[in-house]
C-alpha cells in the first residue's frame, strides 16, 4: 500500500534534486564567508573582463578624438581617471555580487534544511516499517 | 468569482496533468515568435531568416533548456549583423559578451526574463515586465530585465540605422564610423537611459510593496507600479522633447495592468474576509500571526454511493494485522 505522506516527502525530495539541487550543492559544502568569497573572485575576473571590453569599445569609439589629442595628453592623468574609474566599476560589480550571493546563500540554504527535513522524515518512516516487519518486532514510536 | 476559482482550478489541474507535453508546446511558440522577431526586424541574413530555419530552431529549443534558446538567438542575431556588416557584428559580439556576463553571473535562471524583454518591446506592452518580475521573481531578476532593455535598443537602433551602416564602408574611414554609428545607439540613447531607468525602479517599487506585509500588497504593488512607470515614462519623454509615445504608453500600461492582475489572480489569490490573527508565545518570545488563506475552490468530483453490498475498501483489524504482520492486541 502506497504511504502517501511518505509519497509527499519523496515529491518534495525529487523536486529539489532536479531544480535546485545543483545550485544549492555549494550551501553545503561551503560556509556563507567562504561562498561569498569564492563568488566575490569570480566576479572580480569576470568583472576585468567586462570593464577591458566596454574600454576597448569605448577607445573605438573616441578613436578620433583621440588621435587629435594624442600629443597634447596628459597620460598619468589620463591613467589616473582610467583607474579610478577601473576601481569604482569593480567596486560596484563586487557589491551587487556581494548583495546577489548574500540573498541566494540564504534561500539556498532555508531549501537544503527544507530538503533534509524531509529525507529525515521519510527515513524514519522506513526505520519504521522495517521494525514492524520484523518478525517480533515492536514498534516503539 | 466563483466560476473563475473553478476555470482556474481546472486550468492548474489540466496543467499538471499533461505538463510534460504543454511546456514543450509552450517553449515552442516562445522560440517560434522570438525567431520570427527576429527574421521580420533585422533578418539581414536571407538563408536563415526563412520560415522553415525557425521553425527548425523552435522545436530544438523546446525540447531543450532555456539557456540554448538565448544561444541560438544571439547566433542568428550575430550572423545576420554580419550579412549587414562585419564591424556591426564584432560589436554585437562584445555587448553579447557582456550581456552574457551579467547574465549568467547573476541571474541565469531567470533566461526567459531575458527573451520576453524584447518580445514585449516589440509587442508595444514592455510595461508588464517589470511589473510580472516584480511580483513573481527575486529582486536579483532585475539584471535579466537590464540585459533584455539593451539588447533590444541596441537592436532596433541598429534596424533604424541598417542603411547607413551598410553603406558606410564606402567612407574614407568607413569601419571606424561604422561602429561610432552602432555605439551611438547605446551610448548616445537617451530614450534607453529613460526606460531602464523608469523599469527597473518600477521593478524595485513592486518588489518591496509586494513583500510589504499589508492587506492587498499584490493590488497595491501592480497599481503603485503602474502609475509610477506611467507618470515616469511621460515626464521623460516630455524633458527628453519625444513626441507620440503618450497614447503607446498608455495603452501599453492599462494592457499591463491587465496582464499584471491575471498574474496575481494564477499566483496569489487570498481571501482577506477569513484573515486569522493568533497570538501565541514559547519561552523566549510572543508570536503575533495574521494567516490570510488562499481562495481556493475545490473542483466537482463525482462520488458514487454505495448503499448495499459489502464495503470491500474498508481495511479489517484482521487484513490490517495480517498485512502488518503483528500481534492482533496491539491495535487495541
Amino acid at each position: 500500500m502506497v504511504n502517501e505522506e511518505r509519497l509527499r516527502h519523496m515529491i518534495k525530495i525529487s523536486r529539489f534534486d532536479t531544480f535546485d539541487g545543483k545550485e544549492c550543492r555549494p550551501m553545503t559544502q561551503y560556509a556563507r564567508k567562504d561562498y561569498i568569497s569564492l563568488q566575490l573572485l569570480r566576479s572580480f575576473v569576470t568583472g576585468t573582463i567586462c570593464f577591458g571590453l566596454l574600454l576597448g569599445l569605448w577607445g573605438v569609439y573616441s578613436m578620433q578624438t583621440l588621435m587629435e589629442q594624442i600629443n597634447s595628453l596628459d597620460i598619468r592623468g589620463f591613467l589616473t581617471t582610467l583607474l579610478t574609474l577601473y576601481v569604482v566599476f569593480i567596486l560596484s560589480y563586487l557589491i551587487a555580487t556581494y548583495i546577489v550571493f548574500y540573498v541566494k546563500y540564504t534561500t539556498g540554504r532555508r531549501k537544503v534544511k527544507r530538503y533534509y527535513g524531509s529525507l529525515k522524515k521519510v527515513n524514519q518512516m522506513y526505520e519504521r516499517e522495517e521494525k514492524l516487519r520484523m518478525p517480533g518486532g515492536r514498534d516503539r514510536q | 468569482m466563483t466560476t473563475l476559482l473553478e476555470l482556474k482550478e481546472k486550468l492548474v489541474r489540466f496543467y499538471s496533468r499533461n505538463e510534460v507535453f504543454i511546456t514543450p508546446v509552450i517553449r515552442f511558440f516562445v522560440a517560434l515568435t522570438l525567431f520570427m522577431t527576429i527574421n521580420s526586424s533585422i533578418g539581414y541574413m536571407k538563408s536563415i531568416s526563412q520560415t522553415p530555419v525557425a521553425l527548425i530552431l523552435a522545436l530544438l529549443c523546446s525540447v531543450l533548456p532555456t539557456g540554448c534558446m538565448i544561444f541560438f538567438a544571439s547566433a542568428v542575431i550575430l550572423a545576420d549583423m554580419y550579412a549587414l556588416s562585419l564591424e556591426v557584428c564584432a560589436v554585437t559580439l562584445v555587448l553579447l559578451i557582456l550581456v552574457y556576463f551579467v547574465y549568467f553571473r547573476f541571474a541565469p535562471k531567470n533566461g526567459y526574463d531575458v527573451i520576453l524583454t524584447p518580445l514585449c518591446f516589440k509587442l508595444h506592452i514592455p510595461y508588464v515586465m517589470p511589473l510580472g518580475m516584480g511580483l513573481i521573481r527575486e529582486l536579483y531578476s532585475a539584471f535579466a530585465l537590464v540585459c533584455g532593455i539593451v539588447v533590444y535598443f541596441f537592436l532596433d537602433g541598429v534596424r533604424k540605422n541598417a542603411a547607413v551602416l551598410s553603406s558606410a564602408a564606402e567612407e574614407e574611414d568607413g569601419a571606424v564610423s561604422k561602429i561610432v554609428v552602432v555605439l551611438n545607439q547605446l551610448i548616445g540613447n537617451k530614450e534607453m537611459y529613460l526606460v531602464l531607468g523608469v523599469l527597473l525602479a518600477t521593478l524595485v517599487l513592486v518588489y518591496l510593496i509586494r513583500r510589504m506585509s499589508i492587506e492587498y500588497a499584490w493590488t497595491v504593488a501592480i497599481i503603485s507600479g503602474i502609475v509610477f512607470e506611467t507618470v515616469g515614462l511621460m515626464a521623460g519623454y516630455l524633458l527628453l522633447g519625444i513626441n507620440g509615445k503618450t497614447f503607446e504608453v498608455l495603452l501599453g500600461g492599462a494592457a499591463a495592468c491587465v496582464i499584471a492582475f491575471l498574474l496575481q489572480f494564477l499566483f496569489f489569490n487570498l481571501d482577506y474576509s477569513r484573515t486569522e490573527r493568533l497570538q501565541f508565545e514559547d519561552d523566549e518570545y510572543y508570536y503575533y500571526v495574521r494567516a490570510v488563506p488562499k481562495a481556493f475552490v475545490p473542483g466537482t468530483d463525482k462520488k458514487v454511493k454505495r448503499f448495499s453490498g459489502r464495503d470491500e475498501e474498508r481495511l479489517s483489524k484482521k487484513q490490517l494485522v495480517e498485512e502488518m504482520d503483528i500481534e492482533e492486541d496491539w491495535l487495541d
